[in-house]
């Protein structure tokens, strides 16, 4: 039973990622109502995508999963996936808020997974979601469409279709949390680290994707142009980061990240030689420098402190060249690496939303200014431990009304 | 088909991880023996040793008990102690005669589908090569 | 006892091309337990739900066998689906018969309709065996105690009591404001430590909501969540009281850096909260002042970064500069931790304000010069490889925040753990101010050395977290799980067959396990409240005294032996 039922709120929360779900469960579990607005088919965002967590090296969906799923289960939270808001309007109390519903091929609501889809797609365009997503749907996108609809005829539940229109929905709210998480950056500008020249050239996320037990390589470590097993791997941190030409800010999760990724090679594969290459080791959560620890104790991985000046893939494609400074053994390297991580390029998504009626006022460097509520990477460059906090004091901040 | 066929296999999944991973493997379709039956638990630590005896004694011929990783237990790591304590229950099927080598505990995350498929597999070929289960049954019936 | 109702999904053919469902469905309906089965093409799509409440309402049954997909599949939407349609899910049990059968053995359609067969008869084994545990709903008090009042503690109770819940706030000292009172700016503002918490310890001394009890400890905490017995040792003697839930917020303290680097016996070595005392006295330092990072951090004694020195030391090197003209700062450091945007635009502004920099090796740390005093100091410049020489008038050591006896001492009391520095651990990572025992919450330095900012994050994500429990007069100790919906049950132990020998308190890893004194025997007794229905106890018991009615020994027994029985 609520005791105080008179001062009920209806929050909406723009993202459901790690901070968005945590801070829709401390508001719905103080009593009150929350639109939860997703983007994409599915709530958890990008860290539920991610292989592994550190510095547990346990799988990093389990856990938001159960999050996930109290989301669904609660009376108090409207789930509204495949949703962008497209613009706020300040009324005399709260406000109103423009949502657009997206229209998808594949009806996540009919969608049983059957896979009947894929075996009649002559093109290869129907493919199941990524491992985890609840529901686990099929997706029907790509520019190869070959608009055969043999996937029309086949869906025994008439999940596909290909003339829907999008759909506008409107939303009250008396208060709003901005929680949408962070974004990949292109790093095409930044010429010298080579992104897009060759497809051993990877960002993290794309390389946490391409190692993935649940993914394509079920865990192994191969190179993405032959899938052959790659003799070295560079991690390049600070890619973009802590760049004033790209991005300024430090991201925050990317040298835990790298340190994760680069054991997780060395443990599914110890004879790939792995070099990160960082700038300051930003390793401050709990256990996390003793994580970081684990490589400066001979476990097969070199830390090197410094930057690269150019990565550039070898003629023939057969590797990458990549010229960096040590700079505390105080030499100048040109080593040919079988594969290149990128590891910085992330920034708050607010930063590339271009309406500004679609988004509360960004600082210089486009996370979200003080005056709004907002939580985890979009307020400041955070890790999942970090962004259920702030998660929580955001939802108290918008249940006392004290910024 | 005997209900002590050579090949029954007896899971035991925690829900966290290895029922996921057959979760996985379902939605891959990966052809599996059809010789294994599946209790979900919410934790590997609610094996007791006792079960497993049952279930021998019910016609599996092995018995697979299957959690996460040490470490990536939900409940604090009580899959750990549960585990070691199956572990010991090895010594004691091998002076059954029941052989510890039918008692498998397996280790993996809700990822690894794969993996999940390869340890039934393995255990259905491992389960299928040991002497029948039969022979162990009349023996036992013949010391009562 | 009602009957059963089983409905089997077709799933569009998913099931029924390798199942053979129609000699399932006879097979199921000659059980006497059974009342009816019912073939369906779905039970997932929009209106499935609601069918199947009308033929449940029609057909009178108590429970309900649903042979479809895995519970990760579609089964999701089906249980949402009539949990909205007001079903008790505590009487539905799901067997796998897609992604656990018919998709894994299609090639065996035999071997396939047996196992489907067999798995069904398992799980109806569950609904004709399986008891409910008795539910207790708990008594909330809606009240709350929080230990510690600096930033994060009076962060949690100025939360608390912004959603109307009376707080007692408890500390040590004789005033609010832990470690911030000596700080006269808080990175990365411009604001005094006492300026920043002004608005929180007005609301402690205004709000009738919260009681500070000054120079007081907490002498005892027993109980669990809803109901603590709280014994305070303060001035006046001892008071007690109960609170619904705990708050910890007792800080962390700063290392003495006693023997490193001259401290203690040069009168010009500092430590960088002494420096702040300086500061607060108006004494700016004048000359070359040398500050020196990861003093007793990082190191193999505490391998650990503590997270503020890094900004502190910016901090204050930028207010040398600014405020004695002609002072210089270096900072040598091993690695300068300024993670995200504030912070790291924060070491932009050091860099351009002219602190300078030297990076050296932790294998050769900086040895200082002097007699009596320090009059420079000695580094290997790991970046440029050369050995620097630094006047320095003045040295100060950046040393880390370590864990507070007091705070593992009260950890033991409330049966949290505590990680192996001595701060306490929370259940990680989507639930950071949670501790393993509910109703306990963490925050501020006790958990893990924080800045001011992110300490009174921590204590306002307490303070929502307590509420959301604190919030209501009773809750059931069966939803009192992390895990959606309802927990599995909890475990009982029959008094009766108990023989406490103490198995289950040994094994249980959330401390619900207790021994009791009952007349000349101690028997076990679970908490509700705090058992996770994980089984481990049930499982080391050497009598069946501890059982989970949902999955009790005989569950588990006729599902063992219905696993491979024979189907005619």
């Amino acid at each position: 039973m609520q005791k105080k039922a008179d001062q009920k709120k209806t929050v909406l929360v723009v993202g459901g990622g790690v901070a968005g779900i945590s801070a829709a469960l401390d508001l719905a579990g103080n009593g009150h109502r929350v639109h939860l607005v997703e983007r994409g088919h599915d709530l958890g965002g990008q860290v539920a995508r991610l292989d592994k967590f550190y510095p547990t090296d346990h799988c990093a969906f389990c856990p938001l999963w159960t999050e996930i799923r109290r989301c669904k289960e609660s009376e108090a939270i409207a789930v509204h996936t495949l949703a962008r808001v497209e613009s706020l309007e300040m009324r005399e109390q709260g406000y109103r808020i423009a949502v657009v519903k997206s229209a998808p091929v594949v009806d996540p609501e009919l969608c049983i997974n059957c896979g009947r889809c894929e075996a009649a797609c002559p093109k290869g365009v129907a493919r199941p979601i990524w491992e985890h997503a609840y529901p686990p749907v099929y997706l029907i996108e790509g520019a190869h469409c070959g608009d055969c609809r043999s996937c029309v005829e086949v869906c025994p539940t008439k999940a596909i279709a290909f003339d829907r229109e999008e759909r506008p929905i409107e939303l009250d709210a008396d208060e709003v949390i901005w929680a949408a998480g962070f974004e990949e950056v292109s790093l095409e500008p930044l010429k010298e680290y080579g992104w897009g020249t060759h497809p051993d050239i990877l960002t993290s996320l794309e390389f946490e994707a391409w190692k993935a037990e649940a993914g394509e390589n079920r865990g192994k470590i191969l190179r993405r142009s032959d899938r052959s097993v790659p003799r070295s791997i560079l991690f390049v941190q600070c890619a973009g980061a802590r760049d004033l030409r790209l991005l300024p800010h430090c991201s925050a999760v990317c040298c835990m990240h790298a340190l994760k990724q680069a054991q997780w090679v060395k443990r599914r594969n110890p004879s790939i030689d792995c070099v990160i290459l960082y700038t300051d080791l930003r390793a401050v959560g709990r256990d996390y420098y003793e994580y970081a620890l684990r490589d400066f104790n001979g476990n097969g991985i070199r830390l090197v402190r410094g930057r690269s000046s150019l990565i550039t893939p070898l003629p023939g494609g057969d590797g990458i060249a990549v010229k960096y400074e040590d700079t505390l053994a105080g030499t100048r390297e040109i080593r040919r690496f079988d594969m290149v991580i990128l590891n910085g390029n992330l920034r708050p998504s607010l930063a590339s939303k271009p309406a500004p009626a679609s988004r509360p006022e960004l600082d210089g460097e486009g996370f979200v200014a003080p005056a709004s509520v907002s939580c985890g990477f979009v307020m400041e460059p955070a890790d999942v431990t970090e962004s259920a906090i702030q998660a929580a004091s955001a939802a108290l901040r918008t249940i006392t009304g004290k910024n | 088909m005997s209900p002590v066929a050579d090949t029954n296999i007896l899971v035991f999944a925690c829900r966290w991880c290895g029922l996921i991973g057959a979760d996985g493997a379902g939605r891959r379709r990966t052809e599996l023996p059809a010789s294994f039956r599946v209790i979900p638990v919410e934790c590997a630590g609610y094996v007791e040793p006792d079960a497993v005896i049952r279930a021998f004694a019910s016609g599996a011929a092995g018995v697979a008990v299957l959690g996460c990783h040490v470490g990536g237990c939900r409940f604090n790591d009580a899959n750990h102690p549960a585990l070691k304590r199956l572990e010991l229950l090895r010594t004691l099927l091998d002076t059954t005669g029941i052989g510890g080598d039918r008692l498998l505990l397996g280790f993996g995350t809700a990822h690894e589908h794969h993996q999940w498929a390869d340890t039934i597999r393995d255990f259905h070929r491992h389960v299928e090569g040991l002497p029948s289960m039969e022979s162990w049954m009349t023996s036992v019936a013949g010391d009562r | 006892m009602k009957k059963i109702g089983v409905f089997l999904c077709n799933c569009f053919g998913e099931i029924g091309r390798t199942v053979d469902l129609e000699s399932i469905r006879k097979r199921l309906a000659s059980d006497p337990s059974v009342g009816f089965v019912a073939l369906r093409e779905s039970l997932c799509m929009p209106g499935d739900a609601a069918e199947v409440r009308a033929t449940l309402r029609e057909r009178g049954v108590g429970r309900v066998l649903l042979g479809a997909c895995s519970p990760y599949g579609r089964m999701e939407t089906v249980r949402l689906g009539l949990a909205k349609e007001g079903v008790d899910m505590r009487k539905v049990r799901g067997a796998d018969l897609r992604e656990g059968c018919a998709w894994i053995h299609g090639k065996n359609p035999a071997g396939a309709t047996r196992k489907a067969a067999n798995q069904l008869d398992m799980e109806l084994a569950r609904l004709q065996n399986g008891q409910d545990s008795m539910d207790i709903d708990i008594r909330v008090r809606s009240e709350a105690l929080v230990i510690g009042a600096g930033p994060a503690g009076l962060a949690a109770a100025c939360g608390l009591a912004g959603m109307g819940i009376p707080v007692h706030l408890v500390d040590r000292g004789s005033a609010p404001g832990g470690l911030l009172n000596v700080v006269t700016k808080v990175y990365p503002t411009e604001v005094s430590g006492p300026a920043k918490i002004k608005s929180l310890v007005e609301m402690t001394g205004s709000s009738p909501l919260i009681r500070f009890y000054g120079k007081t400890k907490v002498a005892s905490v027993k109980g669990y969540a809803g109901d603590f017995k709280v014994a305070l040792a303060g001035p006046e003697g001892n008071t007690s009281l109960r609170a619904g839930a705990v708050v910890l917020a007792t800080g962390a303290r700063l290392l003495f850096p006693r023997g490193l680097y001259g401290y203690g016996k040069m009168k010009n070595v500092i430590t960088q909260m002494e420096m702040e005392r300086q500061f607060a006295a108006g004494n700016v330092a004048c000359g070359n002042a040398v500050f020196i990072q990861c003093v007793g951090a990082r190191c193999a004694e505490r391998p650990y970064c503590s997270t503020i020195c890094c900004p502190l030391s910016l901090k204050n090197a930028m207010r040398i500069l600014d405020e004695a003209p002609g002072s210089t700062v270096t900072i040598l450091h091993r690695d300068i931790m300024t993670p995200g945007s504030t912070l790291e635009a924060y070491y932009r502004k050091a860099l351009h304000r002219g602190v300078r920099f030297v990076r050296f090796d932790a294998q050769r740390p900086p040895e200082i010069r002097g007699n009596g005093l320090v009059s420079g100091v000695e580094v290997f410049d790991v970046l440029s490889g050369v050995t620097r020489s630094i006047e320095a008038d003045l040295l100060v050591l950046s040393t880390p925040l370590v864990a507070d006896p007091e705070s593992a001492a009260l950890a033991r009391m409330l049966e949290i753990p505590v990680d192996r520095h001595g701060f306490i651990a929370e259940v990680y990572p989507v639930h950071p101010v949670e501790t393993r025992n509910d109703g306990v919450f963490i925050c501020g330095t006790a958990r893990w050395p924080a800045s001011s900012d992110q300490a009174i994050a921590q204590g306002e994500a307490a303070a929502v977290k307590a509420a959301s429990f604190l919030g209501k007069e009773t809750v059931p100790a069966l939803t009192m799980s992390r895990v959606p919906g309802t927990k599995l049950g909890h475990a009982e132990a029959n008094a009766e067959a108990c023989t406490g020998c103490g198995n289950c308190v040994a094994v249980c890893p959330y401390r619900a396990c207790k021994l009791q004194r009952v007349g000349q025997r101690s028997v076990s007794r679970v908490i509700k409240v705090r058992c996770k229905a994980c089984g481990s106890c049930m499982s080391v018991c050497p009598n069946g005294a501890m059982q989970i009615p949902e999955q009790n020994y005989r569950v588990t027994g006729a599902m063992i032996r219905r696993a491979f029985r024979e189907v005619r």
